[in-house]
C-alpha cells in the first residue's frame, strides 16, 4: 500500500511539474531565444524630458545657503559636524571646488532643471542647469573609475516581485501575478569625490553610497511629477541613513532652462 | 487510502487547472503590500515638522494673497480657545507629522477581495480610510472630515489616492491655511523598507497652484504599542471674553520679520508664494526691498474683491436629495434652505419647509421616509428659503393633536394659521418676531407661523426626543431660532450659519453682527465633539453641507475677525467707504465672497458698519 501511495504520489508530483515547466515554457515556445530587450526598450517608466526642481522642502536650505553650523534634519556624525563647523566658502573658491555642492549626493535637492536624455541604449544622462553637471547612469556593471563629483552609477529598473514564487510550498500553480506595469528607476553612486550636502559645508565623503529611486507620478488631466528618493550612506560623516524626496515637475519644453556655474555661497 | 487514492489526481487536475487558468484569463493585478508599522523619517523640515515653524515661514508654499494674509492675521494663541484645543490634523499634514503610522488592510470576508486600506496615525490619532472598492465619493452636501474621503487604486507601482471631502485645517503648524475646498492626489510607493508618500494638495481657495509634499517612512520589526493621542479641551485663559478670537491685524504681525532675520534671508522672500518654489528664485529677489514685504504684510486697498472659489454644494438640479444624519433625522437638499426631517409614530418634524420651488417633490421625499404625517415645521427666521415651503407642506401635513384639545374649540381658526380647519395642517411654528415681519410682508395666512413664542426657548417632546427652539436675537433677523434634537444631537442653524456665504445680515429685518456671533457661540454651547474636535453633535447649516462644530467655529472665528477689523477701523474715525475700500475680507474672500446676487461681500461689511455703528436696541441695552 505504501508502494501504491508513493507511486501515485510521483506520478502526481511529475504531472505538476510538467504543468508548472510547460507553464514556464510558453512564451519562449515555437521560435529561437530572443535577446533579452535593451534597457531602453525594456524601460518600465519613461523619464526622459525636461523637468523643473520645486522646492517646497527644506526650503531655506535649498533656495539659499544656510548659516554655518546649520544641519538641522541632517543625521550628521560628530566628525561631520566638525567639518561642517569650520566651513569656509573662500576655501572651495581658493581650491577650485566651488561644486563641492554639486556632486551627486547634493545635486538634486539644487533649485534646477533636469534633462535626461538615454545617451545609447544602455545609459540614461541626466543635466542640471544649475552647476552645469551631467550625471550619467549605466545599465550593467558600474563604468569608469569615478573620483568625480557625479561618480559612477549603476541603474536598474526596480519593481515589486515576489522574493519566491508564490503558491503551494513555492510552486507556482499560476497564482503569482505579473509585476505591475509600471516601476521605478533605481542608481546607485559610488565613487565619489567628497563634496556637501548642503552648499553650508554638511559634509559627505568618499566612501558614500548614494541610492535614488526615481518614480514618475501622472495625476490623470494634469501635472507630471518625478520624485527622487535618496538615501545616503555615509559611514564617516553620517550617523545614519539620510533620507530626502526631491520633486520635479515635467516641462513641454526647455523653458527657463539656464545653465550656470557652481556657486559655493 | 482510498481517500488518498482519490485526493491525488484531483490535486493533479488542480495543476492543470490552474496552469490553465493562467493561459486563458488574466491574472490579478500584483497589488504592492503597504501594510505594517511605519515610523517617519524626518530628514526634511525636521525643525518645523518637529518643534514647530515659525511664524512667516511660508516658503516653499504656494500661498496666494488670501493664504497668505489668513496666515499673517494667525495668532498661535488661537489654540487656546476651548473648541480649537483638539483640533486634528486634516489629511495631508497628518501625514507629515511625527509619530508612527501603522497601515492594514480590510477585506471581504467571503471573497477577500481588497475592500480598503487603513492608515492609523498615532498623532492625534488620525485614521484614515482608503477604499478600494471603487465606490463614488459622497454627495457634495455629505460631511467633511480632517481625514477626508480617500479612494485609492493601485498604478504601477503606486498607490494613487484622491482624497476630497476635507475639512479646514493647516497645511504647516503656523497658520498657513488648508481650505475645506481642498483636494488631494497622492502617489505612495514601497521600495524595501521605505516608503514615500507624495501628497499634491490642490486648493482654489488658499493656494495659487498644487503643493507638493513627500513624506518617508521606515518600516518597523513590529508594534511600538503607542497610538493614543488623547485630547480633551479645558480652560486655558479665563475670563476671557466670548466673542474674542486671538489675531494679528493686517499689516500688525509682530513676528512677521523675526524669520528672515534669524536666519538671514530677504525679509520678502517667505512672503513671496508660488515664485518662491522655482530656480531662479534667490536671484530672482536680489533687488528686493523691505518695502516689497512690507506691502504683502496687508490688502491691497482699493482693488476688487476676489469672489469664492468654493464648489457650491447645493445640487440644483431640479431634485431633492435625502442626506440620513442620525437614527430618524434627515437633510433634504436641493430646494433653497437646507430642510431636516425628524420622523416617527407622532408624525414628522421638519425644521424649515425650503423655497417651495420643489415643494412637491420634498413632500414625496418625507413621504419616503415615513407615512405618518407632517405635524409640525419649525422655521428658523423670516427667510424665503427657509418658509417659501409653508404653505404646501403645511397643507400636506395634519396636526392630530389639535382635535378636542382646548385652543381648537376656543379658537379653531386661530389654532394653525388662521385655518378653519387645523388637524388637517402642519403646525407651524417660529419665534414670534417671524409673525410680526410675515404679517407686515403681507404674507399668505397659511404659510405664517401660529404656534410661537418671545423669550429664550420653546420645547417640545416629539417621536420620543425633546426638541428645543432657542431664540437669537438680532443675529441673521431678530427672529431667528437653533432648533436643538436633543436625543439625536443635532442642531439645525437656519441661516445664522452657513458654509456658502458670508451671514446674510439683514439689517432691516433686525439683524446685526453683535446678535451673529452671539448665535453662532450660542450654538457652540450646545456641541460637543466626539473625537479630536469633529464628529459628535451635527450642524445642518441653512445653506451648505453637513458639519460638525469645527466648521461652525471657523465660521465664528471668521466672523469675529471680521468684525474685530471693522471696529478697528471705526475707532480710527473710517467712513464705511474707507473700510469698503480696505479690503478687509482678503482672506476669506475666495471661500465667501461674491461681487453680484442678493447678498454681496460689500452688503456684508455694510452691515458689520452699520451694525457696529448703530447697534439693534437689545444689543446696545445689553452692554
Amino acid at each position: 500500500m505504501i508502494r501504491f501511495f508513493a507511486s501515485r504520489c510521483a506520478s502526481s508530483l511529475l504531472i505538476l511539474g510538467c504543468s508548472v515547466s510547460m507553464f514556464g515554457q510558453f512564451p519562449g515556445r515555437g521560435g529561437p531565444p530572443q535577446p533579452p530587450p535593451t534597457p531602453r526598450a525594456a524601460a518600465r517608466i519613461d523619464i526622459t524630458g525636461y523637468w523643473v526642481s520645486l522646492v517646497t522642502e527644506d526650503w531655506r536650505y535649498r533656495q539659499f545657503t544656510p548659516p554655518k553650523g546649520d544641519y538641522e534634519s541632517v543625521p550628521i556624525s560628530q566628525a561631520g559636524k566638525k567639518v561642517a563647523d569650520a566651513w569656509e566658502p573662500a576655501k572651495d573658491e581658493a581650491a577650485g571646488e566651488q561644486c563641492k555642492a554639486f556632486g551627486a549626493a547634493g545635486l538634486m535637492r539644487m533649485p534646477t532643471h533636469l534633462h535626461i536624455t538615454w545617451q545609447d541604449d544602455r545609459t540614461l544622462k541626466l543635466e542640471t542647469d544649475a552647476g552645469t553637471q551631467t550625471r550619467t547612469f549605466h545599465f550593467g556593471p558600474p563604468q569608469g573609475a569615478g573620483g568625480d563629483w557625479q561618480g559612477i552609477s549603476s541603474a536598474s529598473w526596480d519593481y515589486p516581485r515576489p522574493a519566491i514564487q508564490t503558491g503551494f510550498g513555492g510552486i507556482d500553480f499560476g497564482f503569482t501575478p505579473p509585476p505591475p506595469p509600471g516601476g521605478s528607476l533605481k542608481v546607485v553612486t559610488t565613487k565619489l569625490r567628497p563634496g556637501y550636502l548642503r552648499k553650508n559645508g554638511v559634509p559627505y565623503g568618499s566612501n558614500t553610497v548614494l541610492t535614488e529611486y526615481f518614480d514618475r507620478f501622472d495625476i490623470p488631466g494634469g501635472d507630471t511629477f518625478l520624485l527622487v528618493l535618496s538615501e545616503v550612506i555615509d559611514p564617516e560623516y553620517l550617523a545614519q541613513p539620510f533620507w530626502t524626496s526631491t520633486h520635479f515637475k515635467k516641462q513641454n519644453d526647455a523653458s527657463g532652462w539656464n545653465p550656470t556655474p557652481c556657486t559655493s555661497r | 487510502m482510498k481517500l488518498i487514492h482519490g485526493i491525488l489526481p484531483v490535486f493533479a487536475a488542480f495543476g492543470l487547472s490552474a496552469v490553465l487558468y493562467g493561459q486563458g484569463r488574466p491574472a490579478p493585478a500584483f497589488d504592492v503590500d503597504f501594510t505594517g508599522y511605519w515610523t517617519p523619517a524626518l530628514h526634511e523640515d525636521g525643525l518645523e515638522r518637529g518643534n514647530g515653524p515659525e511664524i512667516a515661514d511660508y516658503g516653499g508654499f504656494a500661498l496666494n494673497d488670501a493664504g497668505r494674509l489668513f496666515a499673517l492675521s494667525y495668532d498661535p494663541s488661537r489654540l487656546t480657545l476651548r473648541h480649537h484645543q483638539c483640533d486634528a490634523y486634516v489629511m495631508p499634514y497628518q501625514m507629515r507629522a511625527v509619530g508612527n503610522f501603522r497601515l492594514w488592510e480590510e477585506r471581504d470576508p467571503h471573497t477577500q477581495q481588497l475592500v480598503a486600506i487603513d492608515v492609523w496615525a498615532q498623532t492625534t490619532e488620525g485614521h484614515r480610510v482608503v477604499w478600494m472598492d471603487g465606490r463614488p465619493h459622497p454627495p457634495a452636501w455629505a460631511p467633511h472630515s480632517f481625514a477626508g474621503f480617500s479612494t485609492g487604486q493601485f498604478v504601477g507601482n503606486a498607490l494613487m489616492i484622491y482624497t476630497t471631502h476635507l475639512k479646514q485645517g493647516w497645511l504647516r503648524r503656523n497658520g498657513s491655511p488648508e481650505s475645506d475646498q481642498a483636494t488631494v492626489t497622492e502617489f505612495i510607493v514601497r521600495h524595501g523598507d521605505h516608503l514615500s508618500d507624495t501628497t499634491i494638495v490642490t486648493d482654489p481657495v488658499y493656494l495659487s497652484e498644487p503643493e507638493v509634499r513627500s513624506n518617508d517612512y521606515v518600516r518597523q520589526p513590529g508594534d511600538h504599542h503607542v497610538w493614543l493621542y488623547a485630547c480633551d479641551d479645558g480652560e486655558e485663559i479665563t475670563g476671557r471674553a466670548p466673542d474674542a478670537v486671538p489675531n494679528y491685524p493686517f499689516g500688525k504681525q509682530p513676528f512677521a520679520k523675526e524669520y528672515s532675520e534669524r536666519y538671514k534671508l530677504p525679509f520678502v522672500a517667505s512672503l513671496s508664494g508660488a515664485d518662491s518654489i522655482y530656480p531662479g528664485f534667490a536671484a530672482k529677489i536680489k533687488n528686493a526691498t523691505d518695502a516689497d514685504a512690507l506691502a504683502k504684510l496687508q490688502p491691497v486697498p482699493n482693488q476688487p474683491a476676489q469672489t469664492s472659489r468654493a464648489t457650491n454644494p447645493e445640487p440644483h438640479d431640479g431634485e431633492i436629495h435625502v442626506l440620513p444624519i442620525r437614527e430618524n433625522i434627515y437633510m433634504l437638499v436641493g430646494d433653497g434652505g437646507n430642510i431636516v426631517v425628524q420622523t416617527g409614530d407622532q408624525g414628522a418634524f421638519l425644521v424649515d419647509a425650503g423655497e417651495g420651488k420643489l415643494s412637491d417633490k420634498v413632500i414625496a421625499a418625507i413621504r419616503g421616509l415615513s407615512q405618518r404625517p407632517i405635524q409640525f415645521i419649525a422655521n428658523t427666521s423670516i427667510h424665503a428659503e427657509h418658509v417659501g415651503g409653508n404653505s404646501k407642506l403645511g397643507a400636506a401635513g395634519s396636526d392630530p393633536s389639535l382635535p378636542g384639545s382646548f385652543f381648537d374649540l376656543q379658537s379653531p381658526g386661530r389654532a394653525t394659521g388662521l385655518l378653519s380647519d387645523p388637524a388637517h395642517h402642519a403646525t407651524l411654528m417660529a419665534q414670534n418676531n417671524v409673525v410680526v415681519r410675515l404679517e407686515a410682508a403681507k404674507a399668505a395666512a397659511d404659510m405664517i407661523p401660529a404656534d410661537t413664542y418671545l423669550e429664550e426657548r420653546r420645547r417640545k417632546f416629539h417621536n420620543g426626543e425633546l426638541i428645543e427652539l432657542f431664540y437669537e436675537p438680532n443675529a441673521v433677523t431678530d427672529g431667528d431660532s437653533i432648533v436643538h434634537f436633543r436625543k439625536s444631537d443635532v442642531i439645525a442653524t437656519g441661516d445664522v450659519f452657513t458654509t456658502t456665504q458670508y451671514p446674510f445680515i439683514d439689517l432691516k429685518n433686525g439683524g446685526s453682527v453683535q446678535g451673529e456671533i452671539k448665535a453662532l457661540n450660542d450654538i457652540l454651547s450646545r456641541t460637543g465633539y466626539e473625537h479630536e474636535e469633529q464628529g459628535g453633535t451635527y450642524i445642518v447649516p441653512g445653506h451648505g453641507y453637513l458639519c460638525d462644530e469645527h466648521e461652525v467655529l471657523e465660521y465664528r472665528d471668521m466672523v469675529v475677525i471680521v468684525r474685530d477689523r471693522v471696529q478697528a477701523m471705526i475707532k480710527a474715525g473710517a467712513t464705511l467707504d474707507q473700510v469698503k475700500a480696505a479690503n478687509l475680507t482678503v482672506d476669506y474672500d475666495t471661500r465667501y465672497g461674491t461681487n453680484s446676487g442678493p447678498w454681496t461681500t460689500a452688503m456684508f461689511i455694510e452691515a458689520v458698519y452699520t451694525s457696529l455703528k448703530q447697534p439693534p436696541a437689545r444689543v446696545a441695552a445689553s452692554k
